[in-house]
């Protein structure tokens, strides 16, 4: 307890102490002082406002709840009771009454009398804090001033006897007791605090208010009946009794009408709770489904709030596969089997039973229809199969579908034990919720999906990034020749290949490569191809033995589908002479001093025929390099660049060549990629595109 | 998008695939399904023709190679016929000729398979 009201009780006490000090003194001396009664009256009243304070600042912070407070005063009251019952044991002789006053017999009254003051006052006082607290409860623009003007027309009523001889009555005190009644009786409207109480809460209030107002009825009757009591308060401070009867009948008022009222809302209290409850999970739903991505989570949630809210008595979830959501496939053959997820109070055993006793061809409307199905009698539905499930556990039956803007998600079912169990308010809140499962559901799967997205672009950047190291990181460099090469993919990464490889004697090879098809199955097969060229380039002298001995190698490993052009030269890089083969690759284009024409010797891509057939169809072929000339190797990602169905071609490559003299190898590329680029019209390129340029710059030979 | 059909006919119990439009990446599953069909039905004579076709990719070529071994396992052949010069060319700078029959007219290309006529 803390000091402060510890002090002001220990002062009032003082003060009722001094104040029967007097009784008794009065007892035995009559004091002729004018205003001693006015004195005592002063001193009864700081006493018990003293109190009311002392309890003001010792209540909690956060106000018992109203059904408590009810227990509370219940308890008092039947503590005042027993007491007064007790103090009635005791002899006393009672009132002298002389000209409207009174004046104890004996000391036993004189006791009796004080005791019975300060109780009812202690009651009073509490029972005044605990009406204000309800009263207050929820309140609205008046409900304090109203509360505000019975304390002080009580207090008035109270104060109004002072003026009078204790057994005296007077007109203004009876119209003052009227009007406060009369204010009591609106304050006892105040009852809002009843209809947020749940079912149990309001049983308990009926309960309470019923004991309490017969309780108080009875205490409000004793202490008026009984002579000595009611002389006694009387004698003790007549304002003090005025005050603790009107505080008494504004409390029976009050809790009369708190019992006719929770009788009243007694009804509807399920029907209340119900609503309170749909409306706290589809919050806490909502939050989850922005919150949570965790999808076994939110299922969970989903079928434990479902059972809760509507009293099912299971509940589970059905997801349907993905890449189901197509809505035509909900009655094919084979179909993948849905997920069940989330099960309360059911076994997927007998889930599969349900189904099979024909819930799945109904469960198909559902799908259709896109509404919730309800099977109100299960045992006897002419919908449901002949097979019926044996066990009395489920007899109704709800069915929701769960339907997102691409369509159909999944089912959420829930059953009770009861025929007729589910309501209309119980198929729309499964619906409710089976919308937010779906949101759920669909935020869940998107986010699977943008991570795994996220992984692909990551492992895609990776892949570029090592292709990027397979083709050459720099140019060979010879002062007979310039060189340049570029190669871009249409995608992450491509099916095209350059290289060059220094052979022995003094010579360069340079080769250029497709791969048919793109992207990733085509970069798995150049990085085959770099790996064949590193290793038989050295062993072969001519560009033919080694298309040959790479087609074996390659048609090995290489897919039905798939092959691969390739276009390999060797240049002496002594002499300029340039020996080449082609195996089925784009022919070289040759820009010489007396003309521009394709370089384009027999030979056929490398995996389409094993053998003589591939041997037997290519060839060497060579040509003497001059100083100037140029030689171009490509893929058809520039001859077959389009734009609206119009091709680059070979012509135009031609005429972009034939101004490529004298200008230098990069020069050259960039005219290339230049005429390109403004072809499709600065657009993305279709497919992969490769350039390699040479220029000898070397002597002209010795004839 | 570019668009790829094709149409089909038996003459003189050659199957006929008559095929229009871009033959790529993207239209060439439809041409594989055309002859996975020919091949369950048992018809390995068949002549494609290119009469139509205004343009082929790698991915297009790769299907051929795809169904020849088969088709050739089984007495029967694929050839080619009616290509315009650009895809012709397509086709030549691969070696296909070496591979496939290629002829001008479709009426050629039915005839091979039936040399005593």
């Amino acid at each position: 307890m803390k000091l402060r009201p510890f002090l002001l009780l220990l002062f009032g006490l003082f003060l009722l102490t001094l104040k029967f000090a007097l009784d008794v003194v009065m007892m035995n001396v009559s004091l002729g002082v004018a205003g001693v009664e006015l004195f005592r009256e002063g001193l009864t009243a700081g006493a018990f406002v003293l109190f009311s304070r002392a309890l003001h600042i010792s209540l909690p912070v956060h106000a018992p709840h109203s059904v408590r407070r009810l227990g509370i005063l219940l308890a008092s009251a039947a503590l005042l009771l027993t007491l007064l019952l007790l103090l009635s044991v005791i002899s006393a002789e009672g009132f002298e009454t002389k000209e409207l006053t009174l004046r104890p017999k004996d000391y036993a009254t004189l006791f009796v009398s004080s005791l019975v003051g300060l109780l009812a006052g202690l009651f009073a006082v509490v029972n005044m804090r605990l009406l204000r607290d309800l009263v207050l409860q929820y309140r609205k623009r008046y409900t304090l001033r109203n509360f505000r003007v019975l304390v002080i027309l009580m207090l008035v009523t109270a104060a109004s006897t002072l003026v009078l001889r204790p057994l005296e009555s007077s007109v203004v005190t009876s119209i003052l007791y009227g009007l406060a009644i009369a204010v009591g009786v609106v304050n006892a409207f105040r009852l809002p605090w009843i209809v947020y109480l749940s079912k149990r809460e309001k049983v308990l209030t009926l309960v309470f208010s019923f004991l309490l107002f017969i309780l108080l009825t009875t205490l409000n009757v004793y202490l008026s009946q009984s002579t000595l009591f009611s002389y006694g308060v009387i004698y003790y401070s007549s304002a003090l009794q005025k005050f603790v009867a009107l505080s008494l009948l504004f409390s029976n008022i009050y809790f009369g009408m708190a019992f006719v009222s929770t009788l009243f809302h007694l009804p509807t209290a399920e029907a209340f709770d119900r609503k309170r409850s749909e409306m706290s999970s589809i919050h806490t739903l909502s939050k989850l489904v922005t919150q949570v991505f965790d999808f076994n989570e939110l299922v969970e949630t989903v079928t434990t709030m479902t059972l809760q809210v509507c009293e099912a008595q299971s509940c589970w979830l059905e997801i349907l596969p993905l890449g189901d959501e197509g809505g035509s496939s909900g009655s094919r053959v084979g179909m993948p089997q849905e997920q069940i997820a989330g099960l309360k109070n059911i076994t997927s055993q007998e889930i599969d039973d349900l189904h099979a006793s024909g819930l799945r061809e109904l469960r198909a409307n559902v799908l259709v229809d896109r509404k919730p199905l309800v099977i109100d009698a299960l045992a006897d539905d002419p919908r449901m199969g002949r097979q019926r499930v044996a066990s009395g556990k489920i007899a109704s039956l709800v069915v929701v579908p769960l339907v997102s803007h691409v369509g159909p998600l999944g089912f959420l079912y829930a059953t009770k034990s009861t025929e007729y169990g589910f309501t209309k308010d119980d198929v729309d809140v499964i619906s409710t919720f089976a919308d937010q499962a779906t949101v759920a559901i669909e935020n869940s799967r998107l986010i699977k999906k943008s991570i795994e997205r996220e992984r692909l672009v990551r492992e895609m950047t990776l892949a570029q990034e090592m292709q990027r190291k397979l083709l050459p990181q720099s140019l060979p460099r010879h002062p007979h020749i310039d060189l340049d090469a570029v190669s871009t993919p249409a995608f992450e990464v491509g099916g095209d290949y350059y290289d060059f490889v220094e052979l022995p004697g003094n010579r360069l090879g340079i080769i250029v490569g497709d791969v048919s098809g793109k992207g990733i199955p085509a970069a798995f097969y150049m990085s085959e191809v770099k790996g064949i060229f590193q290793s038989l380039s050295m062993q072969h002298v001519s560009p033919r033995d080694f298309m040959i001995q790479a087609n074996t190698v390659l048609s090995g490993s290489i897919d039905k589908h798939s092959f691969v052009s390739l276009i390999y030269a060797i240049l002496d890089v002594g002499t300029g002479r340039l020996t080449l083969a082609r195996a089925g690759h784009c022919p070289m284009l040759y820009v010489g001093e007396w003309g521009t024409d394709y370089v384009r010797p027999d030979g056929m891509g490398l995996g389409l025929s094993e053998g003589a057939l591939f041997a037997d169809a290519i060839e060497d072929h060579a040509i003497q390099l001059y100083p100037g000339d140029v030689c171009l190797f490509y893929t058809d990602g520039i001859t077959e660049a389009h734009l609206n169905g119009d091709e680059f071609g070979y012509e135009r490559l031609l005429s972009v060549a034939r101004q490529a003299r004298g200008r230098t190898a990069s020069d050259v590329k960039n005219d290339v990629l230049h005429s390109v680029d403004t072809f499709i019209d600065h657009g993305a390129p279709h497919d992969d595109l490769t350039l390699v340029v040479l220029r000898w710059v070397g002597p002209a030979p010795r004839l | 998008m570019s668009e790829f059909k094709i149409a089909q006919r038996e003459k003189d119990a050659v199957h006929v695939l008559e095929l229009k439009g871009y033959l790529d990446a993207h239209t060439a599953p439809a041409l594989e399904e055309a002859f996975q069909t020919l091949l369950k039905n048992q018809r390995f004579n068949i002549v494609v023709n290119c009469k139509d076709l205004s343009y082929i990719s790698s991915a297009g070529l790769g299907v051929f190679m795809a169904y020849i071994e088969d088709v050739r396992k089984n007495n029967g052949d694929i050839k080619l016929s009616n290509m315009s010069p650009k895809v012709f060319n397509v086709f030549d700078l691969l070696g296909f000729p070496l591979l496939y029959e290629i002829t001008k007219e479709e009426q050629d290309a039915v005839k091979k398979f039936h040399p005593g006529k």
